[in-house]
């Protein structure tokens, strides 16, 4: 009898979900199939995506660009920390958590600060003689804003696949004679890759979705899918056409996280405070 | 190896924190220039407890975040208990249903909730105001929900069942055995999953960005709207304070977790430090009811009339450098009025926000040809002239205005001149001639254009010598082509975040209004203006009026009043360095201003601006479009193979090296 009743607990939930998730993701699909003057079916919306099709490419490869950076550059960091002891861990953990607690806003903004013409990275560079360098309004201060703001997403599920690494399987690998090198692409490296498909995916959807940090740190060039989203909805008077380019981005994600998973971890999120 | 670990991670480090130790300096800088340490002060932390508007904002986000962590964990974890029971197969779909929001990017899941709720708040019921606290707070939730899910079933998948079937053996009923038992268990899940939807929620952006309202903002989403202003110092200070908070809050919380560990290491009990998760926990759902019970005693216990007031940035005195505070001023006198101002950066934007729908605004100031076509499309209301007794101060010339026939609308609020604000020190005089400066290949980069499609498109067709007002679709494909030439030499598109890029002489040279223009020339006096006189150039008029939305209306015409008032439109003039549109006003104005050629110039001059007049919804439409894909869209060509190639390459060293990878897991 028991059983019965808690299952009834997940109803409402249920419920709730399909109200606010699937249904939405309708009201979407319908806006995108509509005219955004008549509001009757129209396939106007979808053939003009063709035309946005470069800012829907430039933005994966950024993103993907990022993610691999992240991965670089969070991979030994994530290794270090979990070879630490309990309380180092825990304070290197904290660390890497802080930032994401603070407004990216803000921090993106303090990147304008450092790295703009004015700023004070090349105030510094004018100072000792180097002379002023062209920083921001770069794909490369596009993808450092990015590398910036996501990078704990990568280090933390890279250092909850590898604190669980079993040592004694390194210990057997170096026992029966294998380099360091070898042992870390022969046991470590096979044993991180749940962990190293959830950071990417972890670190590429937002990217791929952002609009603030190319707004910021990118040129006229560097224009993203989410850059062109905000502007239809907020600016263009053309929700139909950025609803649209929604369901573009959510079938990119969807597939691209489809293919992480499918190669990476069974379990689910991969997120773990 | 190991030695290069440690240098990378601190060099991470170093990395992660350089922009929070720019931030937390600026909050003690002087200078409002964020590149410039000019001196210490603490002056910016008075300033900020002074503000109430940035406390209430704060105090916005806190509600919402621990309301919507306090539904999410109740809700979340009943429904965890819920789905743990559930048949595998219908696990797996609830499971893949709860990863939705937790995939899709978070600009999509905003998009798609305010599509939802504004399809259903204003298309199918038919309210005014379907953007409200309560749809931010389900969208909230919602988000918020898989973060205590996914953090609760491993738990209750790790549980041994036969304790709940012991506790109900010795009696207990489900729900007692569910807090006797089940409850202790899995708190620590629910712990981690409700500090997860917290902070989540306190920092969200993007959803609540699309979501909110004009009535209930969070703080993150008015930050997005200052840092398109010249931003406040202050704003350091509150990031500096929250940054403070968030670390003695996650120092003090990793204390307790490694004194609950070392003890459940000595003792070897079973609880996994539960008491202090309990004490943890009991301590955050005391908070959350209080915040409740706050939200009902003070949330709805306004009796004052809240009028929303939607207006240009930067285009209201607001007390600063000694001008007149006109919106303080206002509510001295109108005791029972409380003015919420929000900002919007140009008509179309305010435009598609009316349109769009969702929101209830009870003044808005846009220009002239987007009055005539908010006109025309009913979404202004009727004025009531009666309550606007100072609209005969109103010179005679600005009264029944082409956008206005018959003066139902509308009463002018200022007006002004599109010129060229440039910097005297890197622009040779000899090159300022006329628009075409804007296209002037010595000065690439160093160029901004107007973010807008109408002033965009404006100059381009004064400089080919063509009607502002043309409808012709060869005329406006010739303007296309001419903006999309300029694009090269433009470092950006901007509207209000004009002011500190041209302040901080990050960019030389810049179209835009005679008023803003002013206010940058107090702040550096090596910035000149220039109206093209020869080529022409734009006249507008901002006007108040009442859009159909509005819910005060009796107090929105009160506010019309009040700001034509010739006294108060002088001081506000003071501020903002436009024209007003009565004259008695300008003998309230400071001199330099009132004899200013900028700000009134002479009828001569005049004659040669012409005024925007609202073209057709196709023309309007096919302008719009043009403008974006002669701005807005990435070259397919050019630097930008280099992104595709490096993708590319690394699609093919993942399409090879995986199918490796993964066949020597499934190996092992």
């Amino acid at each position: 009898m028991k059983k019965n009743k808690s299952v009834l607990l997940s109803a409402p939930y249920i419920l709730w979900m399909l109200a606010f998730t699937l249904i939405p993701l309708g009201v979407v699909g319908y806006y995108a199939l509509t005219d955004p003057e008549t509001h009757v079916f129209s396939l106007g919306n979808l053939k003009e995506l063709g035309m946005y099709l470069p800012v829907l490419g430039q933005s994966a490869m950024y993103s993907l660009v990022s993610a691999l950076i992240c991965l670089l550059l969070g991979y030994p960091v994530a290794y270090y920390i979990a070879h630490r002891g309990p309380v180092a861990q825990k304070i290197l953990y904290m660390l890497v958590m802080l930032p994401m607690c603070m407004s990216f806003l803000l921090r993106t903004l303090a990147w304008v600060g450092l790295l703009q013409d004015t700023g004070i990275i090349n105030n510094i560079l004018e100072a000792i003689g180097i002379g002023r360098l062209q920083l921001i309004r770069t794909p490369g201060a596009v993808i450092l804003g990015m590398v910036y703001n996501y990078l704990p997403y990568m280090i933390l599920p890279l250092y909850a696949t590898l604190v669980k690494l079993d040592h004694r399987l390194i210990e057997a690998a170096e026992d029966l004679g294998c380099t360091p090198a070898k042992t870390f692409v022969k046991v470590i490296l096979p044993l991180s890759v749940p962990g190293i498909f959830s950071g990417i995916t972890m670190v590429f959807v937002p990217a791929v979705s952002t609009f603030y940090i190319s707004q910021k740190l990118g040129g006229t060039d560097t224009v993203l899918i989410g850059d062109l989203i905000e502007r239809l909805f907020k600016q263009g008077d053309n929700p139909n056409l950025g609803a649209a380019l929604s369901l573009v981005l959510m079938l990119l994600v969807f597939i691209c996280t489809g293919i992480m998973n499918g190669f990476g971890a069974d379990e689910e999120g991969g997120v773990i405070v | 190896m190991k030695k290069a670990n440690r240098i990378l991670t601190v060099l991470m480090f170093i990395f992660l924190y350089i922009p929070m130790v720019v931030l937390i300096v600026a909050s003690f800088n002087t200078s409002q220039d964020i590149t410039k340490f000019e001196g210490f002060t603490l002056r910016q932390y008075a300033e900020l407890f002074r503000d109430e508007d940035l406390l209430r904002l704060l105090g916005n986000s806190v509600l919402i975040a621990l309301l919507s962590t306090a539904i999410s964990v109740a809700f979340g974890t009943a429904a965890a208990v819920g789905i743990h029971r559930l048949k595998p197969k219908m696990r797996k779909v609830v499971m893949n249903l709860t990863n939705i929001p937790m995939t899709n990017p978070d600009i999509v899941t905003g998009v798609s909730l305010s599509l939802l709720f504004v399809f259903v708040g204003t298309r199918l019921l038919g309210q005014r105001e379907s953007l409200t606290f309560w749809t931010l707070l389900i969208a909230h939730v919602t988000f918020g929900l898989p973060y205590v899910i996914l953090n609760v079933m491993p738990k209750l998948q790790q549980m041994d069942g036969s304790l709940t079937d012991a506790a109900m053996d010795l009696g207990c009923t489900p729900v007692k055995a569910f807090f006797k038992v089940i409850l202790h268990e899995i708190l620590p899940g629910i712990v981690s999953g409700g500090i997860m939807t917290f902070t989540m929620s306190l920092d969200d952006f993007v959803i609540s960005y699309f979501v909110t309202g004009s009535g209930f903002v969070t703080l993150p989403v008015e930050i997005y709207t200052y840092t398109k202003k010249p931003i406040q110092n202050k704003v350091y200070a509150m990031f500096t304070l929250l940054f403070l908070l968030i670390f003695v809050l996650m120092v003090a919380m990793n204390l307790l977790q490694l004194r609950a560990n070392r003890k459940r290491e000595t003792m070897r009990s079973v609880s996994k430090g539960g008491a202090i998760f309990r004490r943890c926990a009991a301590g955050f759902a005391a908070a959350c009811v209080l915040a409740g019970c706050c939200f009902l005693a003070f949330g709805n216990k306004q009796d004052k009339i809240i009028l929303n007031v939607k207006n240009w940035g930067m285009n209201m005195a607001d007390g600063s450098d000694g001008t007149l505070d006109i919106v303080k001023a206002f509510e001295e006198k109108y005791p029972n009025i409380k003015v919420n101002m929000s900002y919007y950066e140009s008509n179309e934007t305010l435009y598609s926000q009316l349109k769009n729908g969702g929101i209830s605004v009870d003044v808005i100031i846009p220009s002239d040809y987007m009055i005539d076509r908010m006109r025309q499309e009913g979404m202004l209301e009727k004025l009531n002239f009666d309550n606007i007794p100072n609209f005969q101060y109103v010179d005679e010339q600005f009264k029944n205005p082409d956008y206005d026939p018959n003066n139902e609308y509308s009463v002018p609020y200022t007006w002004g001149t599109v010129g060229i604000l440039y910097n005297t020190k890197y622009v040779d005089p000899a090159d300022v001639t006329g628009w075409e400066l804007l296209w002037n290949e010595d000065y690439a980069g160093k160029i901004l254009m107007i973010d807008n499609s109408r002033d965009a498109f404006g100059i381009a067709q004064y400089l080919l010598g063509y009607s502002v007002n043309t409808e012709d679709r060869e005329e406006l494909q010739a303007c296309a082509d001419k903006l999309a030439e300029q694009k090269p030499l433009v470092q950006q598109y901007v509207m209000d975040q004009i002011y500190s890029i041209m302040e901080n002489e990050e960019a030389w040279i810049a179209p835009y209004y005679a008023g803003d223009c002013m206010l940058m020339m107090e702040e550096n006096e090596d910035l000149a203006f220039f109206l093209p006189q020869e080529q022409g150039f734009n006249l507008f008029t901002d006007a108040m009026c009442i859009p159909t939305c509005c819910k005060e209306k009796d107090a929105a015409e009160k506010f019309i009043n009040f700001l034509t008032d010739p006294e108060i439109s002088g001081a506000n003039m003071d501020y903002i360095c436009y024209a007003s549109p009565i004259s008695a006003a300008r003998d309230y104005m400071e001199d330099y201003l009132a004899e200013s050629e900028i700000v009134y110039p002479s009828e001569e001059i005049l004659a040669n601006g012409t005024a925007y007049k609202y073209l057709t919804k196709e023309t309007t439409r096919y302008v719009e479009g043009l403008y974006q894909s002669a701005t807005k869209t990435a070259d397919a060509e050019g630097p930008n193979w280099i992104p595709y190639a490096i993708g590319g390459a690394v699609l093919l060293g993942l399409a090879v090296t995986l199918p490796v990878i993964r066949r020597r897991k499934k190996t092992q």
